[in-house]
C-alpha cells in the first residue's frame, strides 16, 4: 500500500448519486420544512405576497407592456431567491452548526446526495410556485400560454443552478443560522432591484444597465420574459417580436451569462462550502 | 474469532494548521475484538476516530478499515460500520421513531424500527421529540442510529458521556451483546471503567501519540501495586517509614493525609511486612489500610504526567 497516496484524498470523484436516495433527502427535506414555520414562511409565505402584489398593477404600463406581466414574468424568475437561494442558505447552515449535515454524512449517503437532494426539494418547491404564478399570468392577468414554454424552462433550471450554488456560498460564509437572515439580503435586495424584475433596467443610467445585466438574476429574468412574451428583453428599448429560433438566439447572451455565474459558483462552493463547523 | 486485523493504522498522522492533532500512530484491531482508544482531551482520540471513519484524510501514513480505504472508499465502507460521534446534533422537530425511520431509509439492510430501540430500551420514547430527550437518552438513540445496519465494525466515541450509573451498565450489556455476536469495536472513553469493564485490548494516547498499548494486564504490568494508609494525627510525615527504601508519598484524601508506597516487581509482600513490623513496633495503627494492584487510573495518571515531563 502506498500510504500517501492512498490519504490524499482528492481525485476526481466520478458524480455518486442514487435517485431512490435523493427522493429520500427530500422526504426529510419537506418533513423538516412543513415543522418550521419561520423557514416555510420563507419558502412559501413570501412568493405568496410577492405574487398577490401583482394583482393592483394589472392594467398598467411598464416599458410599453403590461406592467403585471412584466413584473409577473420578473417574479417567475425571482421566486429562484426565496426556495432555492435563501431555502438553501438556510437549511445548510443551520444543519451544519447543529451537526446534523456532520450525522448525515455518517451514514452511508455520498456528500454529492446529500447535496443534490437538498437541492432536488428546493427546486420541485421552486417549480410548483412557479406553475402557480404562470397560471396566474396566463389566467386573471390575461397574459395566455407562453410564446416558448422550453426556453422558459431552460432559463429556470439553468437559474436553478446558480442559485443553488450560489446557496452553497452563501452558507458556507455564513456563520450561523440567525445571520442566515442577514446574509442573504444583499442578494436578495440586489436581484430584486437591479434584474429587471420590478422596474425595467431601462430605467437606469446606462453604466448601471451594463453591470445590472451581469447580475446572476438578470439573465433568468431575461430568458424567462422574452420565452413568455416572444419578444426580446435582451438588447433594451424596442423589444421586437421574436420568433422561436429567434428567442433563442437572443437570448443566447444570456445563457452565457449563466454559464458564467455557474463557472464561477462552482469555484466558489469548492473554496467557501463547509460540512462542518470552525473549530474553536 | 479469526485473526485477521479489521482496523490497520500504520504511522497515522493528522494536522490542523501548525498543531499536529496525531502524531505518528499505529495500532491494529482484529475482528471482533473490542479495542478501547484513551488519553486526555485533545490527545488525538476524536481525530484518530473520524480519520477511520472516513470524515477526513490522513496527512500521512495509512488507515484501512475492512481492506479498504475509509475516506476514498467511504460508500463500500459505510455500509459495513457503525458510527457514534462524539458530538452530533439531531433534527429536534422528529420524533424518536421518525429519525429511526429516516435514517432506516439511508441504511441498507436496516434493522427494524421496535428491534433497534428494543436493544437501547427507547421504545417508550419513540413518539418523543428529539429535542426533548435527555442527554443520556440522546446517547441512546445516537447508538441506534449506529446499530441500525447490522454494521461490522462499530466506532463508537465516548459512547456513554451523559448517562447516569443505570443506563450507562445497560449499554455496557448492549456492547457486550454485540462484541459477543462477532462486532468489531473501536471505542474511545473517558471512563477508565469503562474500559476495564470491555476491552480486550487497549491503548494510551497522549498529544498524538500512543504511549501504551496491550491487554488490560500487560498494560498494568510494570506498574507496581500500591500500599497506602491515612496518616495518623500524631505522626509528622517525615516520621513514616522507608520499607525496602522506598519513601512514601502523601496526598490529601477526603480532608485527610493519606500515604502511598508504590512497590515494583515482587516487593509487595516484603514492603507490608516492614510497614506491619514498624507498626507494630511503634504502636501505630494504620487506619484504611490497603495493598492492590495499580489500576488503569494509576497508570493514565502517569502517562499524562510523565510524558509531560
Amino acid at each position: 500500500m502506498n500510504p500517501t497516496a492512498a490519504a490524499r484524498g482528492s481525485a476526481p470523484r466520478l458524480p455518486d448519486v442514487r435517485p431512490s436516495a435523493l427522493v429520500r433527502i427530500a422526504r426529510l427535506d419537506l418533513t423538516l420544512l412543513w415543522r418550521n414555520r419561520t423557514a416555510l414562511f420563507t419558502v412559501a409565505g413570501l412568493p405568496l405576497m410577492f405574487g398577490a402584489l401583482l394583482l393592483p398593477a394589472r392594467g398598467k404600463r411598464m416599458d410599453g407592456l403590461d406592467a403585471a406581466l412584466m413584473q409577473g414574468t420578473g417574479h417567475l424568475a425571482f421566486f429562484l431567491i426565496f426556495a432555492v437561494f435563501m431555502n438553501l442558505v438556510n437549511v445548510f447552515t443551520a444543519r451544519r452548526e447543529d451537526l446534523t449535515l456532520k450525522r448525515l454524512r455518517g451514514t452511508s449517503l455520498s456528500d454529492a446526495e446529500i447535496l443534490c437532494g437538498s437541492v432536488l426539494t428546493s427546486v420541485a418547491l421552486y417549480l410548483a410556485q412557479a406553475t402557480a404564478l404562470l397560471v396566474l399570468l396566463m389566467t386573471a392577468l390575461g397574459g395566455g400560454p407562453p410564446a416558448n414554454l422550453p426556453l422558459m424552462l431552460a432559463g429556470m433550471l439553468g437559474g436553478a443552478v446558480v442559485f443553488a450554488l450560489l446557496g452553497f456560498v452563501f452558507a458556507g460564509i455564513t456563520p450561523n443560522s440567525d445571520m442566515a437572515q442577514l446574509t442573504v439580503l444583499p442578494v436578495m435586495f440586489g436581484c430584486m432591484a437591479g434584474a429587471g424584475v420590478m422596474f425595467p433596467l431601462a430605467a437606469l443610467p446606462g453604466w448601471a444597465q451594463q453591470a445590472a445585466h451581469w447580475l446572476p438574476l438578470s439573465p433568468v429574468v431575461e430568458i424567462v420574459r422574452t420565452g413568455y412574451l416572444g419578444r426580446d428583453f435582451h438588447a433594451a428599448a424596442t423589444h421586437e417580436t421574436v420568433g422561436s429560433a429567434g428567442a433563442w438566439a437572443v437570448t443566447a447572451p444570456s445563457f452565457a451569462v449563466l454559464a458564467v455565474w455557474t463557472a464561477l459558483g462552482v469555484y466558489a462552493a469548492r473554496r467557501w462550502f463547509r460540512w462542518e463547523p470552525r473549530r474553536g | 474469532m479469526s485473526n485477521e486485523p479489521v482496523i490497520r493504522v500504520v504511522d497515522l498522522r493528522q494536522r490542523y494548521g501548525d498543531f499536529e492533532a496525531v502524531a505518528g500512530i499505529s495500532f491494529e484491531v482484529r475482528r471482533g475484538e473490542l479495542f478501547a482508544l484513551l488519553g486526555t482531551n485533545g490527545a488525538g482520540k476524536t481525530t484518530t476516530l473520524e480519520t477511520l471513519e472516513g470524515f477526513r484524510p490522513a496527512h500521512s501514513g495509512a488507515v484501512r478499515v475492512l481492506d479498504r480505504d475509509p475516506h476514498r472508499e467511504r460508500r463500500a465502507v459505510r455500509e459495513r460500520v457503525g458510527i457514534m460521534l462524539q458530538e452530533c446534533g439531531f433534527f429536534g422537530e422528529l420524533t424518536v421513531a421518525e429519525t429511526v425511520d429516516h435514517w432506516r431509509g439511508f441504511t441498507p439492510r436496516a434493522r427494524s424500527r421496535d428491534e433497534v430501540l428494543d436493544l437501547v430500551d427507547l421504545r417508550d420514547k419513540a413518539g418523543v421529540r428529539t429535542r426533548q430527550l435527555s442527554g443520556g437518552q440522546k446517547r441512546r438513540l445516537d447508538l441506534a442510529l449506529a446499530l441500525l445496519g447490522r454494521p461490522e465494525v462499530m466506532f463508537l466515541d465516548e459512547p456513554t458521556t451523559g448517562m447516569d450509573p443505570e443506563a450507562r451498565h445497560a449499554t455496557w450489556r448492549t456492547v457486550r451483546d454485540l462484541v459477543a455476536d462477532g462486532t468489531t469495536v473501536l471505542l474511545t472513553t473517558h471512563y477508565l471503567e469503562e474500559a476495564e469493564q470491555l476491552a480486550d485490548r487497549l491503548a494510551m494516547m497522549h498529544r498524538g501519540r500512543i504511549e501504551l498499548s496491550g491487554t488490560l494486564a500487560e498494560v498494568l504490568a510494570g506498574h507496581g501495586d500500591r500500599v497506602s494508609f491515612r496518616v495518623p494525627d500524631r505522626l509528622q510525615v517525615a516520621d513514616l517509614p522507608a520499607p525496602r527504601g522506598r519513601s512514601a508519598e502523601v496526598t490529601v484524601e477526603g480532608g485527610a493525609p493519606v500515604a502511598t508506597y508504590t512497590t515494583t516487581g515482587d516487593d509487595l509482600q516484603r514492603v507490608l511486612y516492614e510497614l506491619l513490623s514498624w507498626a507494630e513496633e511503634n504502636a501505630v495503627r494504620l487506619d484504611g489500610l490497603q495493598a492492590r494492584s495499580a489500576s488503569l487510573e494509576d497508570v493514565f495518571l502517569r502517562t499524562a504526567e510523565g510524558a509531560t515531563r
